[in-house]
């Protein structure tokens, strides 16, 4: 009998504390505690015209939490340093990058926040592309901007809100807008005695590639075509197809793909080069291909301006044998490679306190051209990553205009600003981009490996966007 | 029923707490994925009802198929491979060859040692040895004088670096299960199969093999799940497209890289269906020999 009570005893303990558990109440009080403190100082302050004027707050003591992708460290020291500067508002705020993998990472994490309810877990800010920014804003994840940027829409680069607006509103901060551009190898050029200039074509590209490979008996490669997703991120959606004037839908999101003569002439560049052996195979952002690099086995580059900190970090062998220069362009279409936008966006968590605070540092980030130059001095000596800015008056400083010693002299920052000026129009965004992106690179990378022509990799992905997407919801 | 739950009320109340995990945290959210399944739903905003649409789309979907039939070769492989190779180490391991303790010990810690490693830190390792370029497996291929091998860049050969690195990674946690088989087999069958002229071949078949059938049919079935659930294998080792990637991954991809959460919950409904129907066929396989 004593038995039995002590097992009835020992089996209701178990459920109990299974439940408990379960239950995870522990860290009921402290957010509790936590959400007290932050109440009790600092109403969020309303958003002032273009937030030029530092609000009459007091932030609550906190952190900042952002999600950011690349190397979001060196730009955490940008804030950090514009959060010691104004302890007058933020005596007790720490702003917090956080690592992640991308994009895709990034909204993961959001909505799984989101959806578990846990919205005091959800970051202050996050690093968005503009499908993602669609998709956030649509569920009611991001704080409308429109009211905030109008005043400032005038100061930015042409196209910095674009990929941000939906329904004519805005739900991000833009962050960057990088072209595409062509890196070369000049020293290469030289020894060949090829003229550079060939390049501004698509065709003259593709000519100076089988001049190389003549000349170099085989040795040089024009560039390299990766056997993964990266192909199509880099040489398709976010490169050729633009410059091509390609589409994957047409206005009335149907799939057009396999019959878009855009699509025809960008994939159909790609594989001239890729079978005529101009291209090395190789992943990008690998030791094999800086290797490559580094020997003056690959001549060029035609790729977003975000590149330049990959070579600066790793082909320093090479350094001040590159030039820049714009994308080739189509014959017919006239234009460079479409720009690559990067935005802020502001997560809609209820009560979020450091709102307004975030939007200090963007404006400060943005348009205060002497913190800037000093962040970005110290960035190159880091060999670190930073972008062009977007405000205009920044790049119309001389400092956006200085030589690179990794470039010959030539000015990186003013030619990233220059390869802007023909930039072809992005392909439209939907919301079923990420689902297209997987078809499309998937028939791309069988392609690579050999396994179908490029002909009827096109028609593949046309077969399988129409089976498993249909039709796209794409903007009027 | 009731009679019998409150004459066994001890043993059901110690049961309790795994049954209530196992409501909370599996049935729940398995009926829940079958209703996510047959809605439209990005992870945010509320689902829309699309019936069986999730479903009729997996039958066209030929990333689907080609990651349906790469985890069944994952699968038949990891079975045949991973079981066989185990039971010989652990064969061996058993021997009488290995005299010393102290080498047994020494091997028995070496065997295991591929399994306490992390899944995703070895991928990157066989993803170095195998690269196209630069790997060793390829710089020794040209060092014999072959040509190198697009290992992970074709589809041909991409499978075979994910099935070794199953085969490495798994082979010890079955070792050490038939070796604890292998040591409950009494001496004595051994011997008087000695004194009847066995050979060792013949020992094997006749005693080894028929001993260990329980724990091999509890390997296969194990074993079953894990390929099916296979994931950093194939996910660290990607091939061209979805020529690698693993029902499992595919499932992880739809919902988490492309946000398709109806269609991966429905991804998910037929991998349980399928690893239901495995196991419902292994057990009634079992109980027809009349060993269940």
């Amino acid at each position: 009998m004593m038995k039995k009570k002590i097992a009835l005893a020992l089996a209701a303990m178990m459920a109990a504390s299974s439940l408990a558990a379960c239950g995870g109440g522990g860290g009921t009080t402290e957010t509790a505690a936590t959400k007290a403190a932050d109440q009790g100082s600092g109403q969020e302050a309303p958003a002032k015209e273009g937030g030029q004027e530092a609000p009459d707050t007091v932030y609550p003591a906190g952190t900042l939490t952002v999600y950011a992708m690349g190397n979001p460290q060196y730009r955490q020291q940008y804030f950090e340093t514009w959060l010691e500067n104004h302890r007058d508002i933020a005596p007790d705020v720490k702003i917090e990058f956080v690592q992640t993998e991308g994009t895709a990472d990034i909204r993961e994490k959001i909505t799984m926040t989101a959806l578990s309810g846990a919205t005091e877990d959800l970051p202050d800010a996050a690093m968005l592309d503009p499908v993602t920014i669609m998709d956030l804003a649509k569920a009611g994840l991001l704080k409308d901007e429109t009211e905030y940027l109008a005043p400032l829409l005038d100061k930015m680069v042409d196209g910095a809100t674009t990929d941000a607006t939906i329904d004519g509103k805005i739900y991000a901060l833009p962050d960057s807008v990088r072209p595409q551009v062509l890196f070369y190898n000049k020293d290469i050029f030289d020894e060949y005695g090829i003229d550079p200039e060939t390049m501004s074509t698509m065709e003259g590209y593709i000519e100076a590639g089988r001049q190389l490979k003549e000349k170099s008996g085989g040795e040089v490669y024009l560039s390299y075509i990766d056997p993964t997703s990266k192909t199509w991120r880099y040489w398709g959606r976010r490169g050729l197809m633009p410059s091509a004037g390609a589409k994957i839908w047409d206005d009335n999101g149907e799939v057009v793909i396999g019959s878009d003569e855009g699509t025809k002439k960008a994939l159909g560049a790609l594989d001239t080069m890729n079978k005529e052996g101009l291209m090395m195979k190789t992943t990008i952002m690998e030791p094999a291909l800086y290797d490559a690099i580094n020997n003056q086995k690959v001549a060029t580059f035609l790729i977003g301006a975000f590149w330049d900190e990959f070579m600066r970090q790793n082909c320093e062998a090479t350094k001040g044998q590159w030039r820049v220069m714009p994308a080739p362009a189509f014959e017919g279409v006239d234009k460079a490679g479409a720009p690559v936008s990067q935005f802020m966006g502001i997560v809609e968590k209820g009560d979020n306190p450091y709102s307004e605070l975030f939007r200090m540092m963007w404006y400060d980030f943005t348009f205060d051209i002497e913190a800037k130059e000093v962040w970005v001095n110290s960035m190159e000596e880091q060999n670190a990553p930073y972008s062009n800015p977007v405000s205009k008056e920044m790049l119309e400083d001389p400092f956006w205009k200085e030589p690179s010693e990794f470039y010959g002299g030539m000015s990186f920052r003013e030619m990233e600003g220059k390869c802007l000026e023909n930039g072809a129009e992005n392909m439209a965004v939907t919301p079923q981009d990420a689902e297209a992106d997987e078809i499309i690179s998937a028939e791309l990378e069988k392609y690579v490996a050999g396994n179908q022509s490029m002909e009827d990799a096109i028609a593949n992905m046309d077969k399988n966007l129409k089976a498993k997407i249909g039709k796209a919801e794409v903007a009027q | 029923m009731l009679k019998t739950l409150k004459k066994y009320k001890a043993p059901y109340l110690f049961i309790l707490p795994f049954f209530i995990l196992f409501f909370v945290f599996q049935l729940i959210p398995t009926l829940w994925t079958f209703y996510i399944s047959l809605t439209n739903w990005k992870g945010i905003g509320s689902p829309e009802f699309c019936g069986l649409g999730n479903y009729q789309k997996m039958m066209i979907d030929n990333m689907f198929w080609e990651s349906l039939g790469n985890t069944v070769i994952y699968w038949g492989t990891g079975l045949v491979l991973i079981l066989c190779y185990a039971l010989l180490i652990a064969c061996l391991l058993n021997s009488r060859f290995l005299k010393s303790n102290r080498a047994r010990a020494f091997f028995k810690t070496a065997t295991f040692l591929p399994n306490v490693c992390a899944a995703i830190a070895m991928g990157l390792i066989f993803r170095m040895l195998f690269d196209e370029n630069v790997g060793l497996i390829n710089e020794v291929i040209s060092m014999a004088g072959g040509s190198k091998v697009p290992w992970l860049t074709s589809t041909t050969f991409s499978k075979i670096p994910v099935i070794i690195l199953n085969i490495w990674r798994y082979t010890p946690w079955f070792t050490m299960i038939l070796l604890s088989g292998l040591l409950n087999i009494s001496r004595d069958y051994y011997e008087a199969a000695t004194v009847d002229g066995a050979g060792s071949l013949q020992q094997f078949w006749y005693i080894t093999l028929p001993s260990l059938k329980n724990i091999l049919f509890f390997c296969s079935v194990t074993l079953t799940v894990d390929m099916w659930k296979l994931f950093n294998e194939s996910y660290i080792l990607p091939g061209p497209g979805t020529s690698n990637s693993s029902l499992f991954q595919y499932m992880y991809e739809s919902g988490f890289n492309v946000f398709n959460m109806g269609y991966a919950s429905a991804i998910g409904v037929v991998l349980i269906l399928i690893l239901m129907v495995i196991s419902v066929i292994q057990f009634l396989v079992r109980r027809n020999q009349g060993e269940l």
